[in-house]
């Protein structure tokens, strides 16, 4: 049985192991081979935690995402539109979403789900180079961050304050591996709070065991 | 008043941010052409500035509205095409050809031992004579069991494989036909990737020979991330959890990753390898780096240096 979550636009299904799921925008169409259910005339497709850190944020009881109905998002690190097609689900046709990746190879995918959702613009551009990243998309309610740089943090703080809105959610998905492979990813974690703390005011943070191995979630929000 | 252009257009924006004058691009050529535009705006409105970073914050709300997206996401989606058209380059190809060659090699390999077990029923004694799994393919190609017993100087009779009919037979030649065309296909993608590198990367080609260059670009991601490389990381691509592991648990760090297939090292005795892959590394840096900006062909002075210091 599915019921609305405590999460804007996600729904989830009990049980022993808790399921999340989105109602579908493209009826009929999947996209990374995840089951579609059909409920009460509404099409819900599954949302696996192990494949999106959104989720695993989600089911780990982040109180809140910051994404909602008619949002308008930057994307960064969208590679081949996993988690954004649930993001795409989430903000609807009222929303739009700003996909930028630097990969040929998975940007090749994304375009093809772009032509199912109306709602993506598909951006092959350096989520670093935020002049050339100005001409091509607006100001933004929201900013998610997955990308696995070393400099992770400052492509973060620039993007966040160049583009996002004051009162908006920024979302950062860090990989403690790549910013340093030798050290403690707990002391990793301690170091990149203290500096988010001075530009934004955090709001949730979790570690995404046993979903994703050395990561965590950091959800702020812009003063 | 400010001037500021993006994908949809040029805009020229108050002190109060409110949009005063705009041509919006009707498509990406305009874009392409914005130049053109600016001109046109900046000879209608005289003492325009460009904006700093806290005054473009500003303006960029002004594109947050529903009635821009469906023209960003037509145009963002254009470019995007275009950008991914133009990303296939040489190195590109190249990579493809030799991750080709790799699983060629597996699949080779695997087929070839299943080959042998099977034709060790009928035949023993001549897949026990052969090691090396393609002259092995191309000798039972054609000839008959008889034939190649005779070669070998022993009696049909004195054979402890099994007397097969043709039709048991039938199978077994026809894999070895299809193991015989993959050696081809093989050899095929190797001509390919070196003309490939010719082009491309003839100083790799000459330091380093087609298959060990090829599969150090592979590793590097391209061209232009190897030329970028330090020497000492070249020396190590393909080592790389030998390398984490010398660097977490302090166990003795990698001396060579992918150029120990390189000819020279491969033959040299296992107490120069170290020394010898440092200079390789050196020399395919160089090379490398002649070779993304286009520089003359030094290549085979490089390789013929490096001879000299190792080969007596």
């Amino acid at each position: 049985m599915i019921s609305k979550s405590k999460i804007f636009e996600v729904y989830e299904s009990g049980g022993r192991r808790r399921q999340l799921y989105t109602i579908n925008l493209a009826t009929g169409r999947n996209v990374y081979g995840e089951r579609l259910v059909l409920q009460n005339d509404v099409e819900y497709r599954e949302w696996d935690a192990f494949k999106s850190k959104l989720a695993a944020t989600i089911l780990k009881g982040s109180p809140t995402i910051g994404v909602r109905k008619g949002d308008v998002v930057l994307y960064l690190g969208s590679a081949s539109g996993t988690t954004v097609s649930h993001v795409s689900d989430i903000v609807g046709n009222e929303g739009f979403i700003f996909a930028v990746d630097i990969a040929p190879r998975v940007m090749r995918d994304l375009i093809f789900l772009c032509y199912n959702r109306k709602n993506i613009a598909p951006i092959l551009a350096d989520a670093n180079k935020i002049n050339q990243l100005i001409e091509r998309i607006s100001a933004v309610d929201v900013v998610y961050q997955d990308v696995a740089q070393k400099n992770q943090l400052e492509i973060f703080l620039k993007n966040v304050d160049l583009f996002l809105k004051n009162g908006g959610y920024a979302l950062l998905a860090l990989k403690a591996r790549s910013i340093d492979v030798t050290k403690n990813p707990k002391q990793i974690f301690k170091e990149v709070r203290e500096r988010l703390e001075k530009v934004l005011t955090i709001i949730d943070y979790r570690e995404l065991e046993p979903f994703q191995k050395d990561h965590a979630m950091f959800v702020c929000k812009k003063r | 008043m400010y001037i500021f252009s993006n994908i949809l257009g040029v805009f020229v924006f108050d002190e109060e941010f409110n949009v005063v004058d705009e041509i919006l691009f009707k498509n990406l050529e305009d874009y392409n052409n914005k130049d053109k535009f600016i001109e046109q705006i900046k000879n209608k409105h005289k003492n325009l500035k460009e904006p700093n970073n806290e005054e473009l914050k500003k303006m960029i709300i002004y594109f947050k509205n529903n009635r821009f997206f469906n023209d960003f996401c037509n145009k963002n989606l254009q470019l995007a095409k275009l950008d991914i058209k133009s990303s296939v380059k040489d190195d590109i190809l190249l990579i493809q050809a030799i991750n080709s060659i790799e699983e060629l090699d597996k699949a080779i390999n695997i087929l070839a031992k299943r080959l042998r077990e099977w034709y060790e029923l009928y035949n023993p004694e001549i897949s026990k004579s052969i090691e090396n799994h393609e002259k092995f393919v191309e000798e039972i190609l054609d000839k008959e069991k008889g034939e190649l017993l005779e070669k070998l100087k022993i009696n049909p009779s004195d054979s402890i494989g099994a007397d097969l009919g043709q039709e048991d037979l039938e199978p077994i030649k026809s894999l070895t036909h299809q193991i015989y065309d993959l050696y081809q296909l093989r050899k095929a993608q190797i001509s390919y990737i070196s003309t490939l590198m010719d082009g491309l990367c003839p100083n790799i080609k000459a330091v380093c020979d087609a298959i060990v260059g090829a599969k150090l670009i592979e590793h590097a991601g391209s061209l232009k991330r190897l030329s970028e490389m330090p020497a000492s990381t070249i020396q190590i691509l393909g080592a790389e959890k030998a390398l984490f592991r010398h660097m977490k648990t302090g166990a003795k760090s990698p001396k060579h990753g992918i150029i120990v297939n390189h000819p020279l090292i491969a033959k040299a005795p296992a107490n120069m390898h170290g020394k010898i892959a440092r200079t390789l590394a050196d020399k395919t840096s160089i090379a490398s780096k002649v070779d993304y900006f286009q520089g003359k062909f030094i290549g085979d002075k490089l390789r013929k240096e490096l001879e000299e210091k190792f080969v007596k």
